[in-house]
């Protein structure tokens, strides 16, 4: 038998899984970012606090601290399960890479994390309740716990982009792999963010503190705002480093599909939250929730969700490593693991041949079954990156070939740059004529609208080498 | 077919290997694993306390005090029993990935659902957490008996993943019954309810080892006066008693519930565990009235649920021999920085800022008013921050050196 390590397929009709790791991916980085950053803001205060023995500057934190207690840590640390579930279910093979690659680094990253949520519960349940000197200690100590979680994280999402150099596939080692070439930037483009974020949160309860007195709240918002422009200029400095430390494909991705459709939602992010800041040293006493909390959700929706769809469409056509494809088939030798391209076999004996989880009725393509295995062969090898339901939101296929129920003209696109692997941004997909000739099959038949009806009625639209959107 | 599926198994384990010998993963995976269902039983217990104790508020104070003792210690726990079951999530994963993986994809939908409904649970708990208060309205129990369901939901799901993951020759007629692929993943496909019970049941025991330590660990607060204490420690050891006999029988139940090819030494570990329930009720009759004993019977506990954690994998084991699937196999490319990174850090962080959290909590907890750090805390405060420090550096200054490295072509 020839099969290959593949897994049954997850597929979410219209959104595909890639939608539901990006809305989950959202709210994790918006959480957790924020409790990364707000450690700090809170080991800043509770410096002040202790040095110039002004207790009453406290009460901001023991406030700030039950929000970064109920929302960031508890909702982080669930939806950090969460995102690591969804790549599951939509890359096993991706996740599985990453893990026995790293595992030893997440199973560090544990320990703090471990160590952070009993950290946490400390911290604001012991404001007045220990010494002073000793709760200063544990501020420090959180803050820096909750970064290292942060420098763990990073080295394996930027892998995820691509080790940069040769050493880790010759190698294998997980020091190769982990510290890459874009490692130092994505770190401090991380750290910048998570102090802005947590600056607009530290924003908003200020201004829900209207009870306290003038003089605390103009020191409060004083002493975190620079915070927040640092943070700021820091993260917008070295993402155009990162741009530089991309590979080839993320570039070209990025300059034809993502920076047309986002760029301009994160210059006017960087602007706003950049003027609000100003506006907020200038007056702190203005402030207002109806303000903050909605500049909060814009950078949340017009700030983090590009930039995880941007980050994670950036990757295509890999999941991790440039060694793994997102429709989970190993694209490359790893020598340094041992590890094998499978794209020949693929080529020699389609999916049909090596794919363990494919009903026996469909390994074999007939005139009846032709739109059934087209379909499955379709989820299984575009299914990652493509809806396949006209008019959807995720790339959908049907309207990437524009529509067309040619099945000629479709199998012409799947047997020429997909087959030679020419288009820098999908895997390289090279099936045996009648499997290609199924997925087109299927693609034209999701186009007529009606099942079992792939029949060629004219059409002349152009090939869909040049996607748009 | 029973040969192909294992051929198929043994073929989807992933190629990259593993960085260390199969054995410490397994290792890690089960000591790990006692420590998250510890949590999971302890809260899942404390949380039907609270709203036990909620509605009976009106009857006696110490019931009102309870609830409230009862619905913080289940939110802590919930937030623990969360970052506890990573560990074991992660190394689960290393050495069983076609198992797990497959189980997964196949109730994909289902784990999205544990997600949210993780979330909402939480917040859920958290709303009666904030409302448990004397004037409270009754009807804010509906929050805390939603929480409480959601969390179970929740511990079913995960018991459908490690179920379904011993099943791998029925993988094929879940995806595609009948030759029609069904890619929603939209189904939980196989429950063993005399586990999962089991599993469940034992959250009374472990509530009750929960109320007798808690009853010690407050002797020196005059804010839990002692016929209060009294009161937690009776109803600690009625609990302990009943529990132990409700799990016996489920307990049985599972043993025959196991497959029946399983070999006898499959079911070793499960006559353990009755003997250990067993003499754990002994142990909680005898000693549960006495003041003092709280700790030794808490840590007792952990007897029980080692053996259970020990007996799900000999059953993992057993069930994966027919089809050649052995972890002892798994191809191991030994990565020693990383590994070294992974003790080091656990030795350093969890033990030095762990234990001087823990040990911060606990002396703080016991005092009224201020506690002042006594020396051993207060040093072992500033290491905390001195090995984090220290940590980090090392971090950069290790990482800088190999990105120079790459950086000039090494
Ligand atoms: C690893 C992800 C990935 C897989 C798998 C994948 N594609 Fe794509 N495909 C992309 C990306 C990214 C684009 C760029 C379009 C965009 O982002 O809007 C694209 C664009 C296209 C286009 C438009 C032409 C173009 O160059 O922009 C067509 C047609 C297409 N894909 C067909 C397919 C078919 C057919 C399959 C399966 C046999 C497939 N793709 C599998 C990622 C993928
Ligand atoms: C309220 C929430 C939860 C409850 C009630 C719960 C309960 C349980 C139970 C009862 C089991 C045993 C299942 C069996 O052996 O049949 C289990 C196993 C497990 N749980 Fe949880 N759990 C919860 C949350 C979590 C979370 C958030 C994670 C991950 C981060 C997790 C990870 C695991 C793992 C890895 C296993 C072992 C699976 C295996 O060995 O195959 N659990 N849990």
């Amino acid at each position: 038998m020839d099969m290959l390590g593949m897994y049954p397929t997850f597929y979410v009709p219209e959104i595909g899984s890639a939608w539901v790791m990006g809305i989950i991916g959202t709210i994790h980085v918006v959480a957790s970012h924020t409790s990364v950053g707000a450690a700090f803001l809170f080991a800043l205060l509770a410096t002040k606090a202790y040095r110039e023995s002004r207790p009453e500057l406290m009460d901001y934190v023991k406030r700030y601290g039950k929000v970064l207690l109920v929302f960031s840590y508890i909702i982080g640390s669930v939806t950090g399960v969460g995102i690591w579930y969804a790549i599951t279910i939509a890359s096993p093979r991706g996740t599985a890479g990453l893990i026995h690659n790293f595992v030893w680094v997440w199973a560090a990253e544990w320990v703090y994390f471990t160590v952070e949520v009993i950290g946490v519960y400390a911290l604001v349940y012991l404001i007045e309740k220990v010494d002073r000197l000793t709760h200063l200690k544990l501020t420090w100590a959180f803050a820096l716990a909750s970064w290292a979680t942060m420098l763990l994280i990073v080295g394996i999402l930027s892998f995820m982009m691509w080790p940069g150099n040769d050493s880790w596939y010759l190698t294998g080692s997980t020091n190769d792999a982990f510290y890459n070439i874009n490692f130092f930037a994505h770190l401090g483009v991380r750290t910048g963010s998570m102090l802005v974020m947590a600056v607009i949160v530290g924003l908003m309860i200020a201004g829900s503190m209207r009870e306290k007195s003038p003089a605390l709240r103009i020191e409060a918002v004083r002493t975190i705002v620079p915070m927040g422009i640092l943070g700021g200029a820091l993260a917008v400095l070295m993402f155009f480093y990162y741009l530089e430390t991309l590979p080839y494909n993320a570039k070209v991705m990025l300059h034809s599909h993502l920076l047309p459709r986002y760029a301009a939602g994160m210059v006017l992010v960087v602007t706003i939250t950049f003027i609000y800041f100003l506006a907020a040293w200038a007056k702190p006493l203005f402030l207002r929730n109806w303000i903050t909390v909605p500049l909060f959700l814009f950078v949340a929706i017009i700030g983090v969700w590009p930039e995880e769809r941007t980050r994670e469409s950036m990757r295509k056509p890999y999941v991790a490593g440039q060694y793994i494809y997102g429709n989970q088939t190993i694209a490359r030798d790893v020598p340094g693991k041992g590890i094998l391209s499978e794209i020949e076999h693929i080529s020699k004996h389609g999916i049909l041949g090596i794919h363990p989880f494919i009903p026996e009725t469909l390994r074999t393509v007939s005139e009846e079954n032709r739109r059934e295995v087209g379909e499955l062969l379709a989820k299984i090898s575009c299914g990652n990156c493509h809806s396949l339901e006209p008019g959807s939101p995720l790339r959908n296929l049907p309207d990437k070939f524009h529509g067309s129920t040619d099945v000629e003209l479709i199998a012409a696109f799947i047997n020429g740059p997909l087959k030679n692997g020419s288009v820098p941004y999908m895997p390289r997909i090279d099936l045996p004529e009648q499997e290609t000739y199924a997925i087109a099959t299927f693609i034209a038949s999701q186009n007529l609208g009606e099942r079992n009806r792939p029949s060629m009625p004219v059409d002349t639209t152009q090939s869909g080498a040049t996607g748009e959107q | 077919m029973e040969a192909d599926v294992g051929f198929i198994l043994n073929t989807m384990r992933d190629p990259a290997g593993i960085p260390a010998p199969p054995w410490l993963f397994q290792v890690l995976m089960v000591l790990t694993w006692v420590a998250h269902i510890a949590f999971v039983l302890v809260t899942l217990g404390a949380a039907a306390l609270s709203i036990v104790a909620f509605y009976l508020r009106h009857h006696h104070p110490h019931w009102q005090q309870l609830s409230i003792a009862m619905t913080k210690g289940a939110k802590i726990g919930v937030s623990l029993l969360i970052v506890l079951g990573v560990a074991p999530l992660l190394f689960t994963q290393v050495i069983y990935d076609p198992q797990w993986y497959t189980a997964s994809v196949l109730s994909a939908r289902w784990l999205i659902i544990f997600i949210f409904t993780l979330i909402i649970g939480y917040c859920s708990w958290f709303v009666f957490y904030y409302s448990n208060k004397p004037e409270a309205q009754t009807r804010l129990g509906l929050f805390a008996l939603l929480g409480l369901g959601l969390f179970l939901l929740d511990g079913l799901i995960m018991h459908v993943l490690a179920y379904q993951s011993l099943q791998p020759d029925q993988w094929m007629n879940w995806y595609a019954p009948n030759g029609q692929v069904d890619t929603r993943g939209a189904s939980l496909h196989a429950i063993q309810w005399s586990r999962f019970l089991f599993i469940i049941s034992l959250s009374a025991p472990a509530l009750a080892l929960y109320l007798l330590a808690y009853a010690d660990y407050y002797s020196r607060r005059s804010d839990r006066p002692k016929d209060y204490r009294d009161f937690v420690r009776q109803l600690g050891r009625r609990i302990g008693k009943v529990g132990c006999l409700i799990s016996l029988p489920l307990l049985f139940w599972w043993l025959l519930d196991l497959p029946g090819h399983l070999s006898t030494s499959a079911h070793t570990p499960g006559w353990l565990l009755a003997g250990a329930l067993i003499i754990l009720a002994i142990q909680i009759d005898r000693l549960g009235s006495l003041p003092g004993r709280g700790y030794l019977l808490l840590f007792s506990g952990l007897i029980p649920l080692g053996l259970m954690a020990l007996w799900r994998e000999v059953i993992r084991v057993h069930a994966m021999k027919p089809f050649g699937y052995d972890i002892h196999d798994y191809t191991v490319h030994a990565d020693l920085p990383s590994t070294i990174l992974f003790f080091l850090t656990l030795l350093g962080i969890g033990g030095i800022f762990g234990g001087f959290l823990v040990l911060l909590l606990y002396r703080a907890g016991q005092v009224e008013g201020k506690y002042q750090a006594d020396r051993t805390i207060a040093r072992l405060g500033t290491l905390s921050v001195v090995v984090l420090g220290l940590w980090i550096t090392v971090f950069f200054v290790y990482g800088f050196s190999i990105w120079v490295r790459h950086a000039i072509g090494f």
